[in-house]
Parts: C-alpha cells; structure tokens; sequence
C-alpha cells in the first residue's frame, strides 16, 4: 500500500507489532489500575486530516481501514489489537477462514448466522458477492486492488452496476460463497480482509448516495458527516455482538473531529479540558516529547512500533545509480543517526537497515552497509566510488513531497553526502501530484523519498515484491522506483508466493530481503514509530502505526467528560 | 439611475465572467488530470479514458466551460447510468475526492465562517471607529500618540505570529481561553464567544488598524471644514455639531469602505482559520489546495470573487445615494 | 496586516487627497529642507537604521556565517537532544556562545545563520515585487488616467476584475501547482501581478486631476507631445505620492512573502526564509519558544519599520508640500 501518511489522518495511522502489542497490554494491566474498559459515552478521535473516502470500495489506507473496522464488516478480518499476533488473520462474518480445493483455485467460505444490516435486512452471501464485485466497477472500485488481482473475472467485468452478477463468485446458498482464483493464493484470507470485500445491499452503493447514509454492517453506523469537520457514528441497533468475535464495541458513539492542527491536538490532549479526556489520536508531535515527561503524562503514553520503511528508492535505468557500487555507496554513506533525529529522535524513529520492517511477519534481522552508531561510513563509500572512478563525486536529483518531515530527511541526507562530493539537488514537489509524480518513470527524477507499507502485516509478500518486482513496473503508478528487472529477484518472487506453507514462506522472504538489498535499489532509511497520548479515561488504547484497533478501545468510566 | 445601474450591473456581471473564465483557463492548464485522481492508486489507460469520457473531460475546453457555466445556473449531472452524480443548481462543481457537490461543501462551512466574520468586523468596526475618534479629540496629545503607535503595530504584526503569540500566551501559558473550536452560540452562548475570542481578534486587527487611522483623518479633516466651523460659531452645543456635522461626513467614507473589506473577508479568514483549525470556508480552502481537489479551489475562488464583485457594487450604489457629491456615472 | 488591500488604498487615497491639491500650486520644493525634517525624527531614523542593518544582513551573508562558525544547511546534531525528539540542549533554544540564536530542533541548524539568509530572501523578493509593482503600476496609472477614454476603460476594467480576485488564495492554488523551479521569481511575479492596480488607481485619479491643471494645459498648448507631457509635466509631480505609495506597498510585500512560505508554497528548502521557519516553529512554540521568536520578531520589526517609515515619509512629504 503505497505509505500516503498525510492524506490518512496521521491519528490512525499506526500500528503496532508483536513486540508493543504484548508491552501495550502489560501497559494497560499497570497504569489502569483496573480501570477495564466499559460499555457506554462517547469516544472522541482528534485528527488532521479527514478520511479519504467512506465507502470502503474507494478507501484504502491504515487510518480508513480503521475507521472500515466500526462500521463495516467482511469474511475474514485481523485480529484483534490485543491478540497475541495482531497481524494473523481471523473470521469475521464467516464462520472459519476459507477452505482452498486441492488446486488452491476454489476458496469457500460459510456464513455465521444472524447477521443483519442496520437497517435490520439479513445480510446473506448474496449481498456479500453484491458489495464484494463493487470493487469492479472502474469509478468506485479504486480501492485495494487484491480482490481484482485474484478472483477470476473476464475482462470488460465492470462491477454490479453495469456488468450484473459476478461471474467468479458463486453463492449456492444463503449460507455460502465461493470464489475463483486466477491462480493459487495460498494468502486469499488476507485478500478478503482489505476493506473492499465487505456486503452492500443488492443495488445499493451506486454514485455517491453512500455519503449520507452508510449501510453499516459493523456495530456503528454513520449518524452525520460532515467532510473534513465532523464525523458522528451511532450504535448499530441490529449487530450483534454474539456473531463477533473481535470487535468489543465499548462506547455508545464516536465523535471524529477533523481538521486540526497537530500542535492542537497535543495540547489538548495534554491539558484534558472537559470531553478530551475521552479523546484519542495519532502519533504526538516530535515537540510534546519533552513535555510529557511528568509521571501523570508519562503515565499515559503508548508506544507503536513501526510497520512501514521510508527510503531512498535509486533510479536503476539512470547514470550513475545504474551502478551497483554507487547505490551501495549510497547505502553507506547516508547518516542514518541524523535522519532518524531530524524525524523525531529515537523516541519516534529507529534507522532502517532492511526493506521489511521488525513489526511485519517475514523480518529478517541485517545490516549489510554498516556504520559506527549508524551514523555513516563515508570512508566505505567513497572507496566504493573510487572504484567506479566517481571519486570526484557527482550530482543527482532527489523527488521529495512539500512535507516539513520529509524535507527535513532530505536535508540530512544532502548534509551526509556532501561529504563523499555527492550533490543533492532537491525536487520538491506538491503533496498532491507527489506520487503520481514520481509513479510514472517518464517524470521521476534520480532518486525519491519515500514510503511503503505491507498491505497486510502477518506476511512481506507485500512488503518487498511490490517494490523489486520488475515485470510490475508500468507506465503510471509505478511502485518499482528502482525500476529493478533483475531475472533472478523475479524468478525467486514467484517461487516464493507459491509456497503454502505461510511460516516457511515468511522465513523465505526474510532472506529475499537481504538478496535484494545486496543489489541496493534503495537505501532504507528509517522506521517511524508511534508515541501517542490517549486522554485519561480511554481504556484498551493499543495504537499501531498501520492501523489502531478501534472496535476493542473503550472508556473507563462513560459519564466523565 | 436605472441607466447607471443597468451599466453596473453589466459591468460586474463581465467581471465575473471573466472572473470565471481566467479561474477556469488556469485551473484547466494547471492542475493534474482530475481523471487520473477519481481513478486512484490502481488505474489502467482504459479506466482513466473511460472516466474523462464519462465526466466529459474529453470534450474541448470552450463545450467543459460551456457545460460549467450552465451548471452554475441549472445544475449538472456527472457521468451517465447507475453511476450519475447529480449537481443541483447552483452548481459550483463537484468533488470527487470527498464525493460531495462543492455548493453543498461552502454551504456546510459557512456557519463557522460567517461567525468568524461577523466577529471579527463587528470588533474592527467598533475598535476601529472609536479608537479613530478618541485620536482625534486627542489631536495631538499622548493618547494620539499613543493609539497612532498601536495601528501601526496592528497594521505589521503577521497575523499568523499574532495568532501564534496570542495561543502561546492566552491559551497555552495563562489558561486563560480554551483552544479555539467552532462551538454553536445555540449550545453554550458563553463557550461560544470565548472559543472564538481569539480568532476575532486575530481577523481584525489589521483592519481595525487601518479603520482607526482612516477615521481619525476624516474626522479631523471634517473638524476644519467651514460648515463645522459655521455650526460652532453659531453656538450649537459641541455635541450637536459633533452628532449632526461632523461625524456623519467622517464615517460615510467608512461604511463603504467597510463593505468592500467584509465582503474581502474570505481570503482574510483562510490563515486564521487554518492557524485556529476552525473549519470555515477558508480552511476548505486551504485543505483542498494541500490535497488539489481543484473543483472546490475553484469553487471558493469564484465565490470569494463574486463576494468582493457585488460587495463593490452595492458599495458604489451606497455612496451614491448618501453622498450627492458623487457624480452619477463616474468611471470605477 | 498584509493582506487586506484596502489598507494600502485607504493609505493611498488619504494621502492622494493631502498631496494632490497642493501639488498644482508648485513642482515639489527641493528635498534638502525635507531630509532635515526627516533625520530630525528619530522614529524614523530609527526604523531606517533598522532596514539597513537587514539589508547589510543579506548583503554580507556568508561573511557573517564565517564569523559566526556555522552555515545555514550545516546539521550539528551535537546540539539537540535526541532522546526528546530533537529538543535543542540548553537555554533558549541552544543559545551558546557556538549558536548565537540558538539551533533548530531536530537538526540542530544555526538559526542566526538561517536569519541572516532568510533576510536575503524577504529582501530580494519584497524589493523586486515593488520594483515591478510600481512600473506597472504608474504606467498603466498614467496612461488611464491621461488618455482617458477607452483606454482607460480597458485598464480600469482590468484593475477591477484584479482588485476582485481573492489573491491569496490564488496565490497559494498557482504556486502549489507550479513547478518548485524559480520560485523566487515566480513570488515576484505572482505578488506583483495582483499588486499594481493598487497603485495604479491612485496613480491613474491624481492623473486626472493633473490633467486638467493649467501647466498642464500650457505645455499642451506649446505643442508638447503626450510622452513629454506625462514624463516631464505630470511624472514629477507624481513623486511624492509614488514614493508614499512604494514604501507602504513594502511590508505589504514582506508580509506576504513570509506568509506564503508560511503557508507552504514559498521559497523552496533548504532555502530558508523567515515564513518557513515560523510555519516550522509552529509545532514548537510551546516547548522552544526561541525558535520562533527570532523570526518573527525579525519580520514583525522589517514589517513595522516599513509602514512606520512609509507613515513618516508621507507626513513629511505633507507637511513639506503644505508649507510651500
């Protein structure tokens, strides 16, 4: 999922691995002194930016997806955000994860009883197969790609709307859905777990009557909206708790409030005036650092570790990054102690060695350009140029988006390499076109900053292909910004995704990661955590810097505020 | 009358056309294919083709400005089928981004902004005015001075680093007022004014600045026109003559001035309430910029334009009913 | 403060009223007796003195660097405190004898040295935009105001449909969809072009007014041609009230550049400038208030010394006109 940080409200972007998870509950145990979660009052998110978009075909990003979470429902989901491996995927609607054929081309999977929309309709595997080929439909359908990557549908299939019923979804009874792969998926739980592959009633959804009135299957449902303002959710009356195993739903109502500047919210948080004790958001600013040191605040804070890698992805089709050694120098030469001060301290960044961040299942623990504190090793680079004869340095053009953090990350790194002769010239380029921009290989320049994060964590078969993958690179929306084609990472791709055993798979890909960065497409800069303050009634707070478990969060006592 | 009327009203309505025009050429020119952001992050050639033919951005440029204008004043529908988006008049355009008809969007926002403006004239106008007036009784003297010192600092002080200063000392330092959020006068009238002191304050300054020292001169000015003098002479009481021929004079030039500045008001807002994160029509602005979804941009530009246009024209019909002295049908 | 245009009118149009009429009965008196009046304000040479040393700042930028030990792009993470997210160490935001100003947070740049720079970018911009401001603005003044008639149809209407945009949010649309290249140019360009019409009105009545003075009338009657008339008969006894007019057109122009890199579409990093570094203090204020006090007490005092200057110069230019 490409990492659009400032569009997704930084508040929910965030998730947190394994490693927080367990400590965040330890956490909670400790400074909650027994203050459980219960049910009732309103809980109250301060955010940024506002959601990208509400219907969960368009919408696909770690703060909308947890948003999809309170109010829509699907097949499989991930689990909880205190399960003791928050990225495995669970059941959600159905009543066990799929069943692939013996070929891995046929999934199905059985419905739970008594599920019902907010409107009290049943929801049946029809409506299922109804809201789920949505994603089709080439004006609504702009969301998660995985469904359209794997169900096998003919090609003018346009969705619902225009196309009718689906042909590679079959529903025999009301009980029941079936899917057909192009190829085996040995990860398709995963795929129905992105928001898209969520039910709708039949007929419904088209254009954007969605807007005012969502058609909940969650325990929320949409109460007003209004864009970049306001957002106001009520209890869905007709879910029912019994059918789900994860979501807790603990408050009566949700309060999105959007459009607020970061320091604000910090300040809020910090002074807890009246309803913000009941409130929530994303990560802190880099600046409340020193000033929630007091043990009462000190008290409060959660950490999240990072699911996303921000990096240097290196033009491999232009001189000199079509060089190895020059991208290695690259590698060695960048001040990685720096960048990750620049961006927060090591409160809110750790240096980044490998392309799969700790967090996500399929890690591997390396470092092939090391330095003394990860500060860099120009002595290393400039050997390593010297011996391609660019001892002398040069010059090279860095994409970076109008954004003060990733401007100040491309400042350190102009500092760091002006040190091996290495020239960095900065292309700022607007936050909106930014990666349109630098997606399509005919604008990008020699290099850019930037993001990726796995579109689902209990594997890095999202993490590394996406970005190495060269039979993937396209003219427009490009994610390969090395523009990698090299035989021997794509040929090991396709052995691993066929691998159905998911833990070997995993293993598998850890090493893919260190065999990619031996050819250096990108120098991996940093992993950005999460510290985040919750006001002191929000109970069960576990955030996540790829997407913070709303459904399980609850408020310690419901009439403060 | 009607005639010099009619040609005011002729006037302004090229002026927005213009308006309208020169918005659409630039946007038209300058923004990215509208297409390729309603596609999304996974878009094929053939789906981007098929949404600009849906949208009819394939069309040339005068039939889309054709197609825009009419939508101003009989609405639009987007697209064709199951899919149509229907744009009511008056038709501002529609965002794709938030799914939303941008009329609907400046609707929703005007709330906040109206109150943030209002606010903020009635505070310049009253700070303004008698400031103004206590520098000119004063001529002269310390509290002239003293005031003529102050309009100077309001008319340079940034009003981002006044907002800045004024959150750091009042809210963050003192505790004195809470952070500013768009809190309805129906709901806590109390909570109301003081979530909203600040952004008022901030609004006005500059203008009340300025209104000062426009008064100050006009009421000085007036002071030494022989009819005040004629008036004194004739023994009328000092308030009298200050009532009846000395203030009226000075503030008609005000009251007109002031209708061009509120009306004005709208590109004024845009910083403060993005500094305060008060969600009116000028943070719409400015979100919508950060995230190119150039159909509400235009949207607020032609709408902030017709404001300042009509504003003007009213302040022109006014001046000419109070002042005579204007002649009728003077160019501008 | 900058941004509302009819400040600059209004200031405009009172002095247009004081030094248009008694303009007629001389040429402007010789500006000896008018700089005495003015060095004998100390306000104003005060606000002088302070322009200057801004000037001389963004003049003598690298040689001030020099003597203070760091540039304006150099890290010094030795400086900030990484374990707070980049706080800088010490007080007042890492004021030390090594950082006159202190750092910035995160990477612990010189913020003297980033102020000293930053001058040359309010200055160049501010100073050009008024340059081009007042061409434009006295050319299409005079030349609406002398011809009259269609012409001045056609420039009043342009001045009209300018004066009616919502500059700066189209300012902000335009530049944040432009490429980053020549931004500074582009500021000028931008600001500029929504800037004349200001001056050009005023321009363009006094002009009027003149037209029909009898040395006007005279010199027309001589023969003179429309060049000659309007640079040798009209043009002078423009001065006064053009001078006015640019220097409180300044601190508008300071005041929106800043404002511009303060909102996000100005100057480009690592170029500093004082409205970037004032939006990147933002996050800061509570915790380093340092860092943005420097800045924006600079701007703030560049701004007032400004319109203090322009209110005094234009005092004087009555007074000095008056009393002839």
């Amino acid at each position: 999922m490409l990492k659009k940080l400032t569009r997704a409200p930084a508040a929910l972007v965030a998730a947190a691995l394994l490693l927080t998870a367990c400590s965040g509950q330890n956490d909670g145990a400790g400074d909650a002194a027994g203050d459980d979660p219960v049910a009732g009052g309103t809980m109250h998110m301060l955010q940024n930016a506002d959601f990208s978009y509400l219907d969960p075909a368009r919408g696909w990003d770690g703060g909308v997806n947890a948003f999809y979470r309170l109010v829509y429902r699907g097949l499989t989901m991930q689990a909880s955000g205190d399960a003791e491996d928050p990225n495995a995927i669970v059941p959600d609607m159905a009543e066990s994860l799929g069943t692939a054929s013996e070929d891995g081309l046929t999934w199905t999977y059985t419905l739970k009883d008594g599920l019902k929309f907010d409107n009290g309709d049943p929801i049946t595997s029809a409506e299922l197969e109804f809201g789920i080929s949505r994603a089709w439909d080439p004006e609504i359908g702009i969301g998660s790609p995985w469904l359209k990557n794997t169900v096998e549908a003919p090609a003018d299939y346009a969705g619902p709307y225009q196309s009718g019923d689906h042909p590679g979804i079959e529903t025999p009874d009301e009980h029941t859905i079936v899917f057909h792969l192009v190829k085996p998926f040995p990860e398709f739980d995963s795929v129905l777990a992105q928001p898209n592959a969520v039910p709708f009633p039949i007929g419904t959804g088209a254009g954007d009557e969605f807007i005012n009135d969502i058609i909940a299957s969650g325990p929320y449902t949409l109460d007003t909206y209004t864009p970049g303002s306001l957002i106001k959710l009520v209890r869905n009356e007709h879910w029912d708790a019994a059918t789900d195993d994860v979501r807790k739903a603990y408050p009566d109502a949700w309060e999105f409030e959007i459009g607020l500047d970061g320091a604000t919210i910090d300040e809020r948080l910090m002074a807890g005036q009246g309803a913000d004790v009941n409130a929530i958001s994303g990560r802190i600013q880099p600046a409340t650092l020193a000033r929630i040191q007091s043990p009462d605040l000190a008290d409060r804070v959660e950490t999240a570790d990072a699911y996303c890698t921000t990096y240097m992805g290196m033009n491999t089709t232009k001189a000199p990054f079509d060089q190895v050694e020059v991208r290695q120098a690259m590698n060695y030469a960048i001040d990685r102690a720096s960048l990750q001060t620049a961006s927060g301290g090591n409160q809110l960044a750790d240096p980044a060695t490998t392309i799969t961040p700790p967090a996500v299942n399929g890690h591997k623990d390396f470092d092939l350009y090391p330095s003394d504190d990860g500060t860099g090793d120009p002595d290393k680079a400039l050997e390593l140029l010297t011996s391609v004869g660019l001892q002398d340095g040069f010059s090279f053009t860095l994409d970076i988006r109008s954004q003060p953090a990733m401007q100040a990350q491309a400042e350190s790194i102009q500092q760091a390499l002006a040190k091996i002769n290495v020239e960095v010239v900065l292309n700022v380029i607007d936050t909106s076109t930014y990666y349109e921009t630098i997606g399509t290989p005919s604008q990008q320049s020699d290099a850019a900053i930037t993001g990726w994060c796995p579109d689902w964590a209990s594997s890095a078969s999202t993490m590394v292909p996406p970005l190495v993958d060269g039979r993937l690179i396209t003219d427009k929306g490009n994610n390969n910004l090395a523009q990698l084609n090299d035989e021997g990472v794509n040929a090991r791709i396709d052995e691993i995704k066929a691998m159905t055993d998911l833990d070997a798979a995993n293993v598998a890909w850890g090493e893919f990661d260190e065999q990619v960065m031996g050819l250096a497409p990108m120098a991996p800069l940093l992993w950005e955590k999460g510290v985040f303050l919750p006001g002191e009634n929000v109970a069960n707070y576990i955030p996540n810097t790829s997407m913070t478990d709303l459904t399980i969060i609850g408020l310690k006592d419901p009439s403060a505020g | 009358m009607i005639r010099f009327l009619a040609n005011r009203l002729l006037g302004m309505v090229v002026v927005l056309f213009l308006v309208c025009l020169f918005t659409y050429v630039i946007f038209f020119v300058l923004s990215p294919d509208p297409a390729v952001q309603i596609c999304g992050k996974n878009c094929t050639p053939e789906a981007i083709d098929q949404i600009r033919a849906n949208l009819g951005l394939d069309q040339p440029f005068w039939a889309q400005f054709w197609t825009f204008l009419t939508g101003l004043f009989t609405g639009r529908t987007y697209g064709t089928g199951v899919n149509a988006i229907d744009c009511a008049a008056p038709c501002l355009g529609y965002s794709f981004q938030t799914s939303q008809p941008v009329f609907d969007m400046i609707l929703q926002r005007l709330p906040v902004s109206a109150t943030v403006a209002v606010g903020a004239a009635v505070l310049w106008l009253l700070a303004g005015v008698s400031a103004g007036l206590l520098s000119a009784v004063k001529e002269g003297r310390f509290a002239d001075r003293f005031i003529t010192g102050l309009t100077l600092t309001g008319m340079s002080v940034p009003n981002y680093v006044l907002a800045l200063t004024l959150q750091f000392l009042l809210v963050v330092t003192l505790g004195w007022l809470p952070f500013p959020r768009a809190v309805p006068f129906s709901e806590d009238p109390a909570q109301w004014f003081l979530n909203f002191l600040m952004p008022w304050i901030v609004l006005s300054i500059g203008a009340a600045a300025v209104y000062t020292r426009l008064t100050r001169a006009n009421v000085i000015e007036t002071l030494q026109e022989n009819y005040v003098r004629t008036a004194r002479a004739k023994g009328l009481s000092p308030g009298l003559v200050w009532r009846r021929h000395a203030l009226r004079p000075a503030l008609t030039p005000i009251v007109t001035i002031f209708g061009m500045d509120f009306a004005g008001l709208l590109g004024g807002a845009l910083i403060t309430e993005t500094v305060f994160g008060l969600n009116g029509i000028g943070k719409l602005a400015a979100d919508s910029i950060t995230k190119n979804d150039q159909p509400v941009i235009m949207g607020v530009t032609l709408l902030a334009a017709f404001l300042v246009v009509v504003g003007n024209m009213v302040v022109d019909l006014l001046y000419t009913a109070i002042d005579p002295r204007v002649r009728v049908g003077s160019a501008t | 403060m900058t941004f509302t245009p009819t400040a600059l009118e209004a200031e405009g149009a009172a002095g247009g009223e004081a030094t248009g009429d008694p303009a007629s009965t001389s040429p402007p008196r010789s500006g000896r007796r008018l700089t005495r009046t003015f060095l004998r304000d100390r306000v104003a040479v005060a606000c002088s003195a302070y322009i200057l040393i801004v000037i001389l700042m963004a003049l003598f930028a690298p040689l001030l660097v020099k003597l203070s030990g760091h540039g304006p792009l150099e890290f010094d993470q030795a400086a900030v405190d990484p374990n707070l997210g980049g706080i800088p160490l010490g007080w007042g935001g890492g004021i030390s004898a090594d950082h006159w100003f202190g750092v910035e947070p995160g990477n612990g740049r010189d913020i003297f040295a980033r102020i000293v720079y930053g001058a040359r970018v309010s200055m160049t911009i501010a100073l050009l935009a008024t340059a081009l401001t007042s061409v434009l603005g006295v050319v299409f003044g005079l030349v609406a105001g002398y011809f009259g008639g269609r012409v001045d149809m056609v420039v009043s209407r342009v001045m009209e449909f300018l004066m009616a945009f919502p500059a700066l949010i189209f300012m902000i649309a335009v530049l944040s969809a432009l490429p980053a290249e020549n931004r500074q140019a582009l500021l000028v360009v931008v600001i500029s072009f929504f800037g004349w019409p200001y001056l050009a009105r005023i321009v363009r009545g006094q002009t009027m007014s003149l037209k029909q003075r009898e040395f006007v009338e005279s010199a027309k009657a001589s023969g003179a041609s429309s060049a000659q008339i309007i640079f040798k008969e009209i043009l002078p006894n423009l001065s006064s009230t053009i001078i006015v007019m640019t220097t409180l057109a300044v601190p508008g122009y300071v005041g929106t550049e800043a404002g511009l890199s303060f909102l996000g579409v100005g100057v480009v990093p690592p170029t500093p400038s004082w409205g970037q570094m004032i939006a990147s203090s933002v996050p800061w204020y509570a915790v380093d208030p340092a860092y943005f006090l420097f800045p924006g007490a600079f701007l703030f005092l560049l701004v007032l010394s400004f319109t203090v200057l322009g209110d005094r110069i234009k005092k004087i230019a009555e007074s000095g006109e008056g009393r002839a």
